[in-house]
């Protein structure tokens, strides 16, 4: 019967699983050169975001969107760490890619699924513009374009991890793109490792306050799981515009329904017993 | 533009670079207005003055729905919940209502539907049920219990007589109680998912407290109930029933009352867009003095009073009660937007 109703709804199999794919940017290696941000742009056909300057160091990407899947921040800090000399950090922000991933589990239409690359991809025939991701990502990352865009109106983007290349065998764009090493692609768990490595050898040379953002054992995994797209950090995540902890909405969604049910059953009971006074 | 952030933490003090002056900027990203003490880029905690989360995309048709469907859902659970315990005199009055909760609810589809960002394919919202997503279980609850409303309406008006021939004979048909208790149960999920999706997300004005569901269940039950009094009010109810529904609707705006009361406290600092800003006025005299306070008096006021002065009163106190749903849906919706941008509340949303 389940696969008479299959073929009805002409339903397929889930693509058999192969291991999970990411990014390990590494901030301590990125120069700003933003070959990612480029390179992610013409590989995905991606509009350009017009030519504001902002004021805010070489930033002038100004946020993740429909169209910006790569963004470089440049961040200045005239003494840190009790050091004496100018710091300039440089992260290339990209989608997560969570493990429990916010904006596939707000998706009303299944538009948002989990690869077999376990990644987060949408996809552009069924997105109906609802809307619900762009805010219930607790990174900022999703947006929906305009409805009066020329590019794909009205529906939500974002990173795809380039799932077309990972079909082929291919190294997303911007890792390919990438001059230093910063922006590392490959299996999770070889990067996670690698990562590790790379912490004790900065760690060692004075490096105090890196950090791993969005492996397993970090309090940001507490709630969206590890992030398959992760980051080495040379400040506190803040710095950076990442969450603390981000929130998965799934989390708190019971006890916002069970508050919900207790007004409405209240009321019904209040309302049932002061028309059953009106009886004769 | 938004507020400045005081910085709280006790790490990474040493002064930054001043941020450049406003005046060269695109304003697109907003400057802070000063250097600062925060531990981050231009005198915040974070990213200069950058927020943390995407501002939500949607614009006034979701809160008018969530008023309207509110409104409805609210309106058929007090009509249903008359027809099981109220006299007969109540059960004819209110049965009025499943004629609000009709009206109330047609729009509710084309709302939802112009908020897409592709309407042509709204039905893709029904290719799957996923409770699991309030927008999901939304649209499913809608397309339930609108055939349900109408259904019940239609009977109603058969009983009335105001259906004749064939489409009376159909209508009689329908199973009354069964839809009754259907309508209600679906009602009361249109009425309460509306704020647990707002809260769903991490715009901290909706999701830093976990009584949005409850303040939005509230707000549709009072004024839903309202809508029914209106209705009652200008159809020659009996006194009795009108001081019954009277009764009812103020239940229902002191239970409002309550649960904003401690959205309010739990929220704290991130209510500040709704409590403070541009929507202080619609929250404070809209939502909550013509929404709550003014029909509580009004219904205080009616409890001696007989004929003309009673309707009068009613037909305002619920006239008020409805504004003021609305008032609260929109000015708790557009402070959302602005609380969104909010690179302070958001880092608290998120403090380990």
């Amino acid at each position: 019967m389940i696969d008479g109703y299959k073929r009805l709804m002409n339903l397929e199999d889930p693509l058999p699983p192969k291991k999970a794919k990411g990014f390990f940017t590494d901030t301590s290696l990125c120069i700003g050169c933003k070959a990612c941000e480029v390179a992610c742009k013409q590989w995905n056909q991606l509009p350009a975001d017009g030519f504001a300057i902002t004021g805010n160091s070489y930033d002038n990407t100004g946020h993740l969107g429909a169209t910006t899947w790569r963004h470089v921040q440049f961040i200045e800090q005239a003494r840190a760490n009790g050091r004496q000399e100018q710091r300039w950090l440089m992260m290339s922000d990209v989608c997560k890619h969570c493990a429990n991933a916010a904006c596939l589990e707000a998706c009303p239409t299944g538009a948002l699924v989990r690869t077999e690359f376990d990644t987060v991809y949408v996809q552009q025939d069924i997105c109906n513009g609802c809307g619900f991701c762009v805010p219930a990502c607790p990174f900022g990352v999703i947006d929906r374009v305009p409805k009066e865009s020329t590019f794909e109106v009205g529906t939500a983007h974002k990173c795809t991890l380039c799932y077309d290349r990972l079909k082929d065998d291919m190294t997303p764009a911007c890792a390919k793109s990438c001059p230093t090493a910063s922006i590392q692609f490959g299996d999770v768990e070889e990067l996670q490792q690698r990562a590790r490595e790379r912490l004790g050898e900065l760690k060692a040379r004075g490096e105090s306050t890196a950090r791993l953002y969005g492996v397993a054992e970090g309090k940001e995994a507490v709630e969206v799981g590890p992030l398959h797209a992760f980051f080495l950090l040379l400040d506190r995540p803040q710095a950076y515009n990442l969450p603390e902890v981000p929130r998965l909405p799934r989390k708190t969604m019971a006890e916002r329904y069970g508050w919900s049910a207790a007004v409405g059953i209240a009321f019904a009971m209040a309302a049932a017993l002061v028309f059953r006074g009106g009886r004769r | 533009m938004m507020r400045r952030t005081p910085s709280t933490s006790g790490e990474d003090q040493e002064p930054k670079f001043p941020s450049p002056s406003g005046k060269d900027r695109e304003p697109k990203f907003p400057s802070p207005s000063g250097g600062g003490q925060g531990g981050g880029t231009g005198g915040t905690q974070g990213y200069y003055d950058h927020p943390v989360v995407r501002r939500p995309v949607w614009t006034w048709e979701v809160p008018a729905y969530f008023w309207l469907g509110g409104l409805g859902a609210g309106a058929f659970v007090t009509a249903s919940l008359a027809q099981t315990f109220g006299s007969a005199d109540d059960r004819r009055v209110a049965a009025e209502g499943f004629y609000v909760a009709a009206a109330a609810l047609a729009p509710c589809a084309p709302l939802l539907i112009a908020d897409l960002g592709r309407p042509d394919r709204f039905h893709h919202m029904l290719r799957i049920f996923k409770p699991l997503s309030p927008m999901n279980l939304g649209a499913w609850t809608l397309t339930g219990l609108t055939p349900v409303a109408f259904a019940r309406a239609a009977s109603h008006a058969a009983d009335t007589g105001l259906l004749r021939g064939a489409l009376r004979a159909l209508a009689r048909l329908a199973p009354r109680r069964l839809l009754e208790v259907t309508g209600s149960v679906l009602g009361l999920v249109l009425a309460g998912y509306s704020g647990v999706l707002l809260g769903a997300t991490n715009v901290p004005l909706w999701a830093k407290s976990k009584l949005l569901g409850g303040v939005f269940m509230a707000s549709a039950l009072s004024s839903g109930s309202a809508a029914v009094t209106l209705q009652a009010a200008n159809r020659g109810a009996p006194e009795a029933t009108l001081h019954r529904l009277a009764a009812v609707e103020s239940a229902a705006s002191l239970g409002e009352m309550a649960v904003i009361t401690g959205y309010l406290l739990q929220s704290g600092r991130a209510a500040r867009p709704l409590t403070t800003g541009r929507f202080a006025p619609p929250f404070w005299i809209g939502a909550i003095g013509a929404g709550t306070l003014l029909p509580l008096l009004l219904h205080r006021l009616t409890r001696r009073r007989h004929g003309r002065t009673l309707r009068s009163l009613s037909t305002a106190a619920a006239l008020c009660s409805m504004a003021g749903s609305l008032a609260l849906r929109w000015s708790i919706f557009e402070a959302g937007k602005e609380s969104s941008e909010d690179q302070a509340a958001s880092f608290d949303l998120s403090k380990a």
